[in-house]
């Protein structure tokens, strides 16, 4: 009996033991429930060295085509580019980590303009038809351009064409596309220059032979 | 102690109050409710003292992993958060206090601090009514970013039942 009492209270405690053990054990990241449409915390948080795979929705089709205007207010296609590898960057003028990575932009362009690469960085500011908004709207992004050093093309309206590219519920979002119109990558947040540079060479490097596919 | 400083809030007069998103003065899209980034707490319902100016506090909350600018962001071409309410001819909004913002700067940028709203943080109103039961209709607007991407703009409903007496 008092063997039997003593197993029940060995047994016990090295079950104590245990899990003590276990609580002190590092936990993997715990799942957490988010609503449909909301921003997960692991994304939201922004630690990009561990973070997952960004899905690409658009990698590998063609680069929806548009018609935007710049800020002279002349007609701007992505037609117009086409046979070159162009770089559709989606910004805003209150976007802190979009004009971060925008000086970079301008500096790769310079880089890589030999090779056939060309940039767009495109506004996407939901803006006002009214006349007196839209010149406000357009003068703050002359202005943030200008004082960025941007002197590849701005275009204006990117909200426009929001839905074929994906929504672009977040800023900065880059797609890559190929002399073919064919998107490479898609980037959506800041990106290490390091990264945006490979990704231009990617471009640049992809589909060499022009055709008719895409938006180009 | 939180510094809270008188804000003018947007009063937009309407007849007849319908649905929150009639009176917002924002774009379409813009309308949407937010997805979740930003949510109205509490509360859903308040009495106060008829005729009486009455502050009501109204909680919301960030998401975790997101900020968004507070009523006074230090660069003119941020998004200030606000909130517009529709004032009834009975109903009085005759201001609103927005807390002071709390210093964040992103990783990539320490030295370049922002006044922001993160975790949850309360807007005051300041109420007037006769006696009776009203519904007090907003949209609170914001622009929330995480570490690395920011997002467009958007507007919460917020409704509260005043019951004044």
């Amino acid at each position: 009996m008092i063997a039997a009492l003593g197993l029940m209270f060995w047994s016990g405690f090295k079950e104590y033991q245990r899990r003590q053990q276990e609580a002190a054990a590092p936990h993997p990241p715990q799942l957490a429930l988010v609503p449909d449409g909301q921003t997960p915390p692991a994304a939201a948080s922004g630690s990009s060295g561990d973070a997952m795979p960004q899905p690409q929705p658009l990698k590998g089709k063609p680069a929806p085509a548009f018609t935007l205007v710049d800020l002279d207010g002349k007609k701007v296609s992505l037609a117009d580019y086409k046979g070159k590898a162009v770089l559709l960057n989606f910004w805003a003028t209150w976007c802190g980590p979009c004009k971060l990575e925008m000086p970079w932009l301008v500096k790769l362009r310079d880089q890589y303009k030999a090779q056939g690469f060309e940039i767009l960085g495109i506004e996407s500011d939901n803006y006002d038809t009214d006349p007196k908004a839209y010149a406000s709207y357009k003068a703050g992004v002359v202005k943030a351009a200008n004082s960025l050093g941007v002197d590849y093309p701005v275009l204006l309206g990117g909200d426009s064409i929001s839905e074929p590219y994906g929504g672009l519920d977040g800023l900065p979002n880059s797609f890559y596309v190929d002399r073919n119109g064919v998107v490479t990558a898609q980037i959506v947040g800041l990106a290490d220059r390091d990264e945006i540079e490979a990704n231009i060479k990617k471009a640049i490097a992809s589909g060499s032979a022009p055709t008719a596919a895409g938006g180009q | 102690m939180r510094d809270l400083h008188i804000a003018a809030c947007a009063l937009l007069l309407t007849a007849g109050i319908g649905g929150a998103q009639d009176f917002s003065g924002q774009k379409a899209p813009e309308s949407t409710p937010g997805k979740g980034m930003v949510s109205y707490l509490f509360p859903e319902q308040v009495s106060i003292p008829a005729q009486k100016s009455t502050d009501v506090d109204l909680h919301f909350r960030v998401a975790d992993g997101l900020h968004i600018n507070s009523h006074t962001p230090r660069e003119k071409s941020l998004i200030a958060t606000n909130l517009a309410v529709a004032e009834t001819s009975a109903l009085k909004v005759t201001g609103v206090e927005f807390p002071a913002g709390t210093d964040y700067a992103f990783a990539f940028e320490p030295s370049n601090k922002l006044s922001v709203y993160t975790g949850e943080f309360t807007l005051k109103a300041h109420l007037t009514a006769p006696a009776g039961n009203y519904m007090l209709q907003g949209l609170l607007r914001y622009q929330a970013c995480d570490s690395r991407s920011c997002y467009p703009p958007k507007t919460i409903p917020v409704a509260v039942n005043v019951i004044s007496k």
